[in-house]
């Protein structure tokens, strides 16, 4: 059989959809690490989240319990040990008396990723209480949130605004995997914010101290100069103005009124003003000569970014400003936060589920097979179709992998729904393809196709306000019943047409 | 439906006295036939406002519209117990085992309960003896000021979902009547499950209200069939293209409900989401088997007889 146009791009299609999920992934040894704590040696000795652990001292690491196996075989000691580590990016050695602090996961068995309700982990949505927060608000509560969670070094995190209908912005946070005990509590405490010189505390976050910080205003805040250095690199300075309340202007006077200049640097004071955030510190930022035992409510704070053009140097200055800025409004949140909805699913039920909804899945895959031979009575008809309705739920599946798309429950039932508006596209095309009459088999098939884009376009029409109500928790649903009947109609529908236009004209 | 597929007459392939008669019961009958389907829509409909005026709402909200806690424990924990010792402490508790799909132990169960986290947490740790982890249990909890928010922002979105289909209806088709008697379908294919599920108390999810939205796109697909073949393909006698419609159409059923069946037959270990809308979807399906046969097919043969299509 000759293969025509719409043959090729399902096969294409399919062939993009195999190497967008990469099934071969399921062959994969080693663990993967998901998360590695900051400032730690484990860090600085190179390894990082998403590395793959192939070896432990030499020996092979195949699984999460040879992982553990080999850890808990070498600590806790007394003596600091030497551990080699194999990872894919090359070799980490430490030396230490306790285990790496890291963070590891079996490695991925494909590409395609499952929501929280079927592979484990938290959810929240977050909403202030008793008022509407507007898109800036929004993007700075996310920031400052992100900016507390990488604090605690918790990673696979994903913190997302989230708008519905009527215009509510949410934050959604995400966190897979393991489930931390504390999410709750970080989500119900504001930030704590501290600015110390050596052991005193001179402001807190929060309006009391820190009345205001400009941001977005050239006047007081901005990134004033580029140039390059003797090396050929980059660098930019940025600064902006904070104001602050009388009574920490005081305490800021008293305390670097007792402090000297530092020899080695001068034009500085011998401490640094150091910025914590929920007790971690984050920043230390040296103080100007001139600012000694003054009482002033406007401080500078000022910064650099550098980079290998001048473009680099100009973004990374406006990243570390945005930062700061952040650090510093952490805790000046003028509301409360109120967590709407809290879900935390054990990753072993969540397991379970996944396993039936596979065995479902396959299931129904059968008795439709089944159905439809009864009906044909035909192999190659009844293939064809089974063909067609496979390719649908893979290239779904697909195109859902290559956007890293989390399919939930909700979303894995719009694909197994979706099997069956297929299936019901095919028996139009086969109908018309077999029935009586004068007209050719083209024009029979422009028939069942009017009817299949009806049904397509009732389907799609039906299922898009979805995409936005309810804070986008069906949006998994509605995005993938969407795309599997687009899939069929654009991709599976013509080459199945064509398929039985052949074997038509073959008998 | 068997009965009526082997008496609903092909003319081409003329045989037997008892087809023929079929045929002409049905030209007779079919404006009097119209009346079953109208009877059920008016007693659904009646027994939504029903339901409304007892519990001032359209359906039964599970806790996910309605805000509150769930709960499930995962083990073989002793469903009487439980459900003992919390029904004196708590209103409204509501206890489902889950099962494994194919051994059908019990592999957890599910709480649900309008009360906070910590409330229902710590009397369930008090009454198991053991404390309630990350590992051993799951936990989802709806706020109420969401919960409400979600339930109006899903019913709005269904009534845009029911306008949207009705427009590419009418474009499809640009005839008044034939356009009516489709969208007219859909609405009964959403009414009767919904009057049922009232009647049975079950208790709807986020997930159910988005399953009638599709309801909406699955159900039309046996109409645009049945309206296209009568109206667009003027082959073969009126009858012939209804009944040709018909064969088609009971498939497609079919093979949708062998979608969406087995998932509420046979399956509990499910997500209740994935439950509730495989439900909703057979519901829906097996009410259009009704509505598209004889009501969609009652007003269009009228239509096609008054205006001499034939």
């Amino acid at each position: 059989m000759k293969l025509t146009i719409r043959l090729w791009i399902l096969i294409f299609a399919l062939v993009l959809a195999f190497l967008s999920i990469a099934p071969w992934k399921y062959f994969d040894d080693g663990v993967l690490i998901t998360s590695v704590e900051p400032n730690s040696t484990t860090f600085s000795e190179g390894l990082r989240q998403g590395q793959i652990i192939n070896s432990i001292n030499g020996e092979e690491i195949n699984s999460i319990e040879d992982y553990s196996n080999s850890i808990n075989k070498l600590f806790p000691t007394v003596e600091k040990t030497k551990i080699t580590i194999g990872t894919d990016e090359g070799e980490s050695i430490l030396f230490a008396n306790t285990p790496p602090e890291i963070v590891v996961s079996s490695m991925p068995k494909s590409r395609i990723k499952t929501g929280l309700d079927l592979s484990g982990g938290s959810k929240a949505l977050v909403k202030a209480k008793d008022r509407d927060l507007s898109s800036e608000e929004l993007s700075d509560l996310i920031s400052i949130t992100s900016n507390r969670i990488n604090v605690y070094g918790i990673s696979d995190i994903q913190i997302s605004p989230v708008t519905d209908l009527s215009g509510n912005n949410y934050m959604s946070i995400e966190i897979a995997g393991a489930t931390p005990k504390d999410l709750e509590d970080l989500l119900s405490q504001q930030g704590k914010f501290e600015a110390k010189i050596g052991n005193d505390t001179v402001f807190i976050g929060g309006d009391k101290d820190i009345q205001d910080i400009c941001r977005n205003d050239a006047t007081c805040s901005g990134i004033r100069s580029c140039n390059q250095a003797s090396d050929g690199t980059y660098f930019c300075t940025f600064d902006f103005t904070i104001y602050l309340s009388s009574e920490s202007a005081q305490r800021h006077a008293e305390v670097t009124g007792k402090l000297e200049t530092d020899p080695l640097n001068p034009g500085y004071l011998s401490k640094k003003l150091d910025l914590y955030l929920d007790d971690r510190l984050v920043d230390s930022l040296l103080i100007s000569q001139g600012l000694k035992g003054s009482a002033t409510t406007q401080i500078q704070i000022q910064g650099s970014g550098q980079g290998a053009t001048n473009e680099d140097a100009f973004k990374d200055a406006e990243t570390s400003m945005k930062h700061l800025q952040t650090i510093l409004i952490t805790g000046s949140l003028p509301y409360q936060l109120e967590i709407v909805k809290l879900d935390t699913i054990s990753p072993s039920l969540g397991k379970e589920f996944l396993e039936n909804i596979i065995v479902l899945g396959l299931t129904v895959f059968i008795i439709i097979s089944v159905i439809l031979f009864i009906k044909y009575r035909k192999v190659k008809i009844t293939l064809a179709v089974i063909l067609t309705m496979f390719s649908e739920a893979f290239i779904t599946l697909g195109v859902a992998a290559l956007f890293s798309w989390n399919l939930d429950a909700p979303a894995i039932a719009g694909i197994i729904a979706g099997m069956g508006t297929g299936v019901n596209d095919q028996i139009i095309i086969i109908d018309e393809a077999v029935s009586s009459g004068s007209e050719g088999i083209k024009q029979r098939i422009k028939r069942a196709l009017f009817i299949i884009f009806g049904a397509f376009f009732t389907i799609v029409a039906a299922m898009l306000p979805l995409l936005w109500a309810g804070a986008g928790l069906l949006k998994g649903f509605a995005l993938t019943t969407i795309l599997s009947v687009s899939v069929g109609i654009l991709v599976t529908r013509p080459a199945f047409a064509d398929m039985i236009k052949k074997s038509s004209e073959q008998q | 439906m068997d009965e009526k597929e082997q008496e609903k007459n092909n003319p081409n392939q003329v045989s037997g006295k008892e087809k023929f008669n079929f045929e002409k019961f049905h030209d007779k009958y079919y404006k009097l036939l119209l009346i079953i389907p109208l009877i059920l829509i008016l007693i659904s409909l009646f027994y939504i406002s029903y339901t409304y005026s007892k519990i001032g709402d359209f359906i039964y909200k599970d806790v996910s519209l309605s805000g509150g806690t769930t709960i499930t424990i995962q083990g073989d924990v002793d469903q009487s117990i439980i459900e003992k010792a919390l029904a004196e402490k708590f209103e409204g508790i509501s206890i489902t085992r889950l099962t494994d799909l194919r051994t059908g132990e019990q592999v957890g169960l599910i709480i649900e309960s309008s009360s906070s986290v910590e409330e229902l947490r710590l009397e369930l740790e008090k009454i198991l003896g053991y404390k309630l982890t990350d590992e051993n249990s799951s936990i989802e909890f709806t706020g109420s000021t969401l919960s409400d928010d979600f339930y109006k922002q899903l019913i709005t979105a269904l009534l845009i979902s029911f306008i949207l289909m009705s427009i590419v209806i009418f474009i499809l088709f640009r005839t008044f009547v034939p356009s009516v008697a489709v969208i007219f379908a859909v609405f009964a294919d959403i009414v009767m499950p919904l009057a049922l599920l009232n009647y049975l108390e079950f208790k709807i999810s986020a997930a159910g209200i988005a399953a009638f939205l599709m309801l909406v796109g699955y159900s039309v697909d046996t109409d645009i069939l049945l309206t296209s073949r009568v109206l667009k393909n003027q082959q073969g006698s009126l009858n012939h293209r209804i009944y040709r419609s018909f064969k088609t159409g009971m498939l497609m059923t079919l093979t949708a409900l062998a979608a969406v069946l087995p998932a509420f037959f046979f399956v509990t270990g499910l997500p209740d989401s994935f439950r509730q809308i495989f439900l909703i979807l057979a519901l829906g399906l097996l009410a259009d088997i009704l509505n598209t046969w004889i009501t969609n097919v009652g007003i269009i043969k009228w239509y096609c007889k008054k205006k001499g299509i034939a």
